[in-house]
């Protein structure tokens, strides 16, 4: 497997929209069509409902930090310029939870349950990714 | 009907764990079954069934066809890779209690010393880890994809709402350093103490290098038969008194970030139905192997098997209460930190040890050994029994 395609692989299929949406500078979660639960991970199933009617829905951007961690050595060639790095986890205002990098602010200054935005920045193959930033 | 005291395990067998064993897994994984199976006084052609993990690379024709197996009239598989353990011996007890089969054999062979990691500039264990889900690797994107990392998102927020710290992990990280040092087999017996583990470099912050546990060469293998063949062999039969597996909602491998509440994990499950099989509680138990790829998974299991009330952990720890001589003597041969990682079968036959009576850290009379798997995922649970 190429060093690409192994930075890329992102959950499968079911994922595309999510990553589509962010090069469109947007944070979508999928949102079931008949009961209207949001969703993240996305999949096929609506798990309030059982329904499998979805779309795309562009979210608040608005989340607070769940937790968070400093990537060191050692990782991937892609990261090796990059460390120590966060990736933080965050609760969206939607209910549901994702991962991503964070903007405007270093490690040290982070707080639990701080409110966050969302905001895009590329990942190392230079796609547009969701990041976080202080709100 | 319950499989409670219908197995029992009644042979186990282990090479020498290092950091290039020098030999496939496939090799591996028959020596390892040829001493388990002189250790019970069995020959091959005993063997009916056999279970695995599913990421072992070995399928059972392999060995079946080489250790001549005249039959298996019973095979399966568990995944989630060291969540799956427990479960593996389990569905051992549940097809001897179901009449399915009267003599299974398991095991685990894994050349991850020498074999690499990706992160490590090696390329080999990277297809491993494409063929084993995509779900290991959710967020790829942001660099995000090491065990380490993952334990490390959840120990954060653990340590956190429970008002543990990092000294606690290093409470644990040393208990099973003092164990190993007794072990002429386990890779790490240098001694370390809390300040050694404070001192050494983050792997992924909150976690340190004296965290994770021991890349290694390794390949085990236990045989689990029925209890009334089991009374007639060369060892102590380590019945099985209960066994449980448990995923919980909304589950996802590794990145098991999306359930609530967000601090339980499939533990919390396993345990639940392993207590009510066994009709006995925490209290009873005299040994543990609490499944230790981390430290924080540790302080998770000594809640959620009810060692210890939530936000209790830290004081357990503190007050020695995983080295022999305390509350409960944990990981007796140094666990996945001190001993080897092997995805936790070292800690089941360590668990039959205790039984037997035979660890370098005996807990004297020991007569309810736990033994517990991986708790990020579909984990398992298993409790031992002596006469």
């Amino acid at each position: 497997m190429a060093e690409s395609e192994f930075i890329r692989r992102t959950g499968g299929e079911d994922w595309v929209p999510y990553w589509a949406a962010a090069r469109a500078h947007e944070l979508r979660f999928q949102r079931c069509l008949d009961c209207g639960a949001w969703r993240h991970p996305p999949g096929p199933l609506c798990p309030q409902c059982r329904s499998s009617r979805s779309e795309w829905a562009k979210a608040s951007g608005r989340a607070r930090l769940l937790s968070w961690v400093v990537v060191h050595p050692p990782v991937l060639p892609a990261w090796k310029d990059r460390v120590p790095y966060p990736v933080v986890l965050v609760a969206c205002d939607e209910g549901v939870r994702t991962i991503g990098g964070i903007l405007g602010i270093g490690a040290e200054a982070l707080r639990m349950d701080m409110p966050l935005v969302v905001d895009f920045a590329p990942s190392p193959d230079g796609d547009l990714v969701p990041h976080w930033r202080p709100a | 009907m319950s499989l409670r005291d219908r197995a029992a395990i009644v042979g186990i067998g282990q090479l020498p764990f290092s950091k290039n064993i020098g030999r496939p897994e496939e090799v591996t994984a028959l020596e390892a079954a040829l001493l388990a199976l002189d250790d019970a006084g069995l020959r091959p052609s005993d063997i009916d069934g056999m279970t695995k993990w599913s990421i072992q690379p070995t399928s059972e024709n392999v060995i079946a066809r080489n250790l001549g197996v005249p039959n298996l009239r019973f095979f399966g598989e568990v995944g989630y890779g060291g969540g799956g353990g427990c479960g593996v011996v389990g569905h051992a007890a549940a097809a001897i209690a179901a009449g399915m089969a009267r003599c299974v054999l398991l095991y685990r062979s894994r050349n991850r010393g020498s074999g690499g990691r990706p992160w490590a500039g090696t390329s080999r264990e990277r297809d491993n880890i494409a063929a084993e889900t995509n779900e290991t690797a959710l967020f790829s994107p942001y660099g995000f994809v090491r065990p380490v990392d993952q334990v490390a998102m959840f120990a954060r927020r653990f340590l956190h709402e429970r008002g543990y710290t990092t000294r606690h992990l290093g409470w644990i990280a040393a208990a099973c350093r003092r164990h190993a040092a007794n072990n002429p087999v386990a890779m790490m017996r240098e001694p370390i103490t809390v300040e050694d583990h404070e001192r050494s470099r983050f792997i992924s912050d909150p976690l340190r290098l004296l965290d994770c546990c021991l890349e290694t060469d390794g390949a085990a293998a236990v045989i689990v038969a029925a209890a009334d063949m089991a009374r007639d062999l060369r060892q102590k039969p380590a019945y099985i008194m209960a066994a449980s597996q448990g995923m919980g909602p909304r589950n996802w491998i590794m990145n098991n970030f999306f359930k609530d509440p967000f601090l339980e994990s499939p533990g919390a499950y396993a345990a639940r139905d392993l207590w009510r099989m066994a009709g006995v509680g925490p209290k009873d138990v005299h040994v543990a192997q609490l499944y230790d790829a981390f430290t924080p998974l540790v302080l998770g299991s000594l809640e959620e098997y009810g060692f210890c009330a939530p936000g209790e952990a830290g004081a357990f720890v503190e007050d020695h209460g995983l080295e022999v001589g305390g509350r409960l003597p944990t990981n007796t041969s140094g666990g996945s930190l001190s001993e080897a990682y092997v995805h936790g079968i070292n800690l089941i036959i360590e668990a039959a040890r205790q039984i037997r009576g035979t660890s370098v850290n005996q807990v004297a009379g020991a007569k309810l050994s736990l033994v517990t798997s991986g708790n990020m995922v579909p984990t398992g649970a298993l409790l031992l029994r002596g006469d």
